[in-house]
């Protein structure tokens, strides 16, 4: 009996196996032992971190770099991702980009990597200054986009779009994760001189399009007066929309998103989304693989590359702004 | 047919000879697996989960089932994290978090026998209840930066092996006296494998229970304070999932679903065959979607072997 038991244990382990090597093939067929970056992803089934994905990979293949792409299951886990920076440390990587699931909590995996004397770059999400000084860490370059500058161009245009007078409600990131909060500051410092804009509610939906809806609907509920909307990714503006069109109120509330993901964009041509501050991943990807190729060939890299943020709106719509542009 | 000393027997040896194949296998898959600091860090990266499943073990032999582990982690880790940065001293301020657990444990334990409420039932109130109370206390933001003296609780290194490491393997060691040598570790048993009888015998079923959700809540503050010192953080939302990887610890180590059967070095091992698991398939460079797929694949198929070993089941 121990036997059978045996050998089921086997064929999964074999399973387990047989998933590995494919995916290395390619990698290792030109220069086996080529020095090795990996990109660390807070997740790959959201469209933002497929593009860069796929910005990564290209560069990664023009530069003849040897790139290894991994992710946690889901986008909070920080001791997962954790983890994963751990083992890949064990593989004798040279460099690690990453883009961090929380802004405090990668501080220690990436004091592990400067440790083991793999270079850093963070990607997107900045890792907390205290946490940061805490640690002791160095990290070689910081690629992403500006948050700050972001939420303010979204606030901006909001004040525009309302004519100046507008009741409020803000669909805000997961707490304490940095992406949110300093869209959320951007956002409010650029609406604070308009004297006709009030927030009159402001509430987390945890990114997440479905909370956006529950969220958004009990906040119509208990502020009928609201007739604009800042929210902090397009997921939570997609879920508001949905809320609005419930209420039979398409078309009488303004929303304004970010990230300009594809059904945004869809939404902002029907009219149902006002305007989204388009980011670029997949240009985030390719500059966070030729920043790590520099830092392998013993070049300097500049400590901050911010890349370019857009606007997108229906007179304006994506065009070359696309996020997913090959 | 086997009779079920034997079965049991083989079944451990399996779980066993399942880690050795997998670890085997890992070694010549990939040159980075058998390694002195990645097997260090294997084992390090399972502590957590390990942790949590012993006491989820106890649980399960129990006849029971705690669904709020992870919940309990997030509210013990963050009660944990104010009192250090309220000053309070490192051990008190980890006792504060072992007691939220334990005090979490209680109520669930009274539920299930004072309230005779399922167990599951019970443990899925206090997993919301308790995730809500982490989030209202921290207002939905994590606790970061503690004290060097802390985080020795994961930095600490005794004869070169990970703090973390050298508490669990205590705990471990506690636990199983706790469950082959004592009076209360017997009655764990005999309550899962016919609590009618036990109590017929005289036994306080009810007591010995409640004092096994206790156990149970206080292990996730210990996995909290681990956790914690880990990422130098805790957060409200930590721990999602977690009573998952520990049932899956669980019954992969040969502890059965209906209470009765099992043995904690086997769900140590368990810990490990899923520890093992992922270090591996990250070193190979597989996705994270397929490492899902593999785990499910190994619970089924542990689960399996237990019916099939099973003498004529029902």
């Amino acid at each position: 009996m121990a036997k059978r038991k045996l050998a089921v244990v086997m064929a999964a382990a074999l399973l387990a196996a047989g998933c590995g090597p494919r995916a290395e093939a390619p990698k290792t067929d030109a220069a086996p032992e080529a020095p090795r970056v990996a990109l660390v992803l807070k997740t790959l089934n959201s469209p933002f971190f497929i593009d860069m994905e796929k910005g990564a990979q290209e560069a990664a293949r023009r530069l003849g770099v040897n790139l290894t792409v991994q992710a946690a299951e889901r986008e909070v886990d920080v001791d997962k991702q954790m983890q994963i920076i751990e083992n890949l440390i064990q593989t004798g990587i040279k460099v690690l980009l990453v883009t961090p699931s929380g802004s405090k909590e990668i501080a220690p995996a990436i004091a592990k990597a400067n440790k083991a004397g793999i270079r850093v770059v963070v990607v997107d999400t900045r890792v907390d200054a205290g946490a940061a000084k805490d640690a002791g860490i160095t990290i070689d370059s910081y690629i992403g986009s500006d948050n700050y500058e972001g939420g303010k161009m979204a606030g901006s245009y909001l004040v525009q779009a309302t004519g100046g007078k507008a009741s409020v409600g803000v669909l805000e990131g997961i707490p304490g994760h940095e992406t949110g909060d300093q869209r959320l500051r951007g956002f409010k410092d650029a609406v604070k001189d308009a004297k006709g804009i009030k927030i009159v509610a402001s509430q987390t939906a945890n990114w997440e399009r479905d909370q956006g809806f529950t969220v958004f609907q009990n906040m119509l509920e208990a502020h009928p007066e609201i007739d604009a909307v800042f929210s902090a990714n397009d997921m939570m503006a997609l879920g508001a929309v949905e809320a609005i069109a419930a209420k039979g109120k398409t078309g009488k509330i303004k929303v304004v998103g970010y990230d300009a993901v594809e059904d945004a964009k869809k939404a902002i041509a029907d009219g149902t989304i006002v305007g989204s501050v388009a980011q670029f991943p997949s240009e985030m990807g390719r500059v966070a693989v030729e920043t790590a190729d520099k830092l392998l060939k013993g070049q300097a890299v500049p400590a901050e590359q911010l890349v370019r943020i857009d606007l997108v709106t229906r007179e304006k719509p994506a065009g070359t702004a696309a996020g997913g542009k090959q | 047919m086997l009779n079920s000393a034997t079965a049991r027997r083989a079944r451990e040896l399996g779980t066993l000879v399942g880690l050795v194949l997998l670890v085997g296998l890992l070694s010549v898959l990939t040159p980075h697996f058998l390694s002195v600091s990645n097997l260090l860090n294997v084992m390090e990266q399972t502590s957590i989960n390990a942790v949590i499943a012993l006491g989820m073990t106890f649980v399960i032999l129990s006849g029971g089932i705690d669904l709020s582990v992870g919940s309990l982690l997030a509210l013990s880790g963050v009660v944990l994290a104010w009192a250090l940065q309220g000053g309070w001293p490192v051990p008190a301020a980890i006792l504060a978090g072992l007691g939220v657990g334990g005090a979490s444990g209680l109520v669930n334990g009274l539920l299930i026998t004072k309230g005779r409420l399922p167990a599951f039932i019970a443990t899925l109130g206090m997993m919301s209840i308790a995730r809500g109370a982490a989030l209202v206390f921290t207002s939905g933001r994590p606790i970061s930066g503690f004290g060097a003296g802390f985080r020795q609780l994961s930095t600490a290194r005794i004869l070169g092996v990970p703090g973390p490491i050298v508490i669990t393997i205590a705990v471990y060691a506690l636990g199983h006296f706790l469950l082959t040598r004592t009076r209360f570790g017997r009655y764990v048993y005999a309550i899962g494998g016919n609590e009618e009888a036990t109590r017929l015998s005289g036994i306080s079923a009810g007591f010995h229970k409640t004092m096994v959700y206790v156990l149970s809540g206080v292990a996730s503050g210990l996995a909290a304070a681990l956790l914690t010192a880990r990422l130098n953080s805790a957060q409200p939302i930590a721990g999602i999932n977690y009573e998952l990887d520990a049932i899956a610890a669980t019954v992969i180590g040969g502890t059965s679903l209906s209470g009765g059967v099992g043995t904690l070095h086997g769900t140590l091992i368990g810990a490990l065959i899923m520890g093992v698991l992922r270090n591996g398939l990250n070193l190979l460079g597989t996705s994270s979607f397929f490492q899902q797929i593999v785990i499910g694949v190994v619970i089924i198929t542990a689960v399996l072997v237990d019916s099939m070993l099973k003498p004529s089941a029902k």
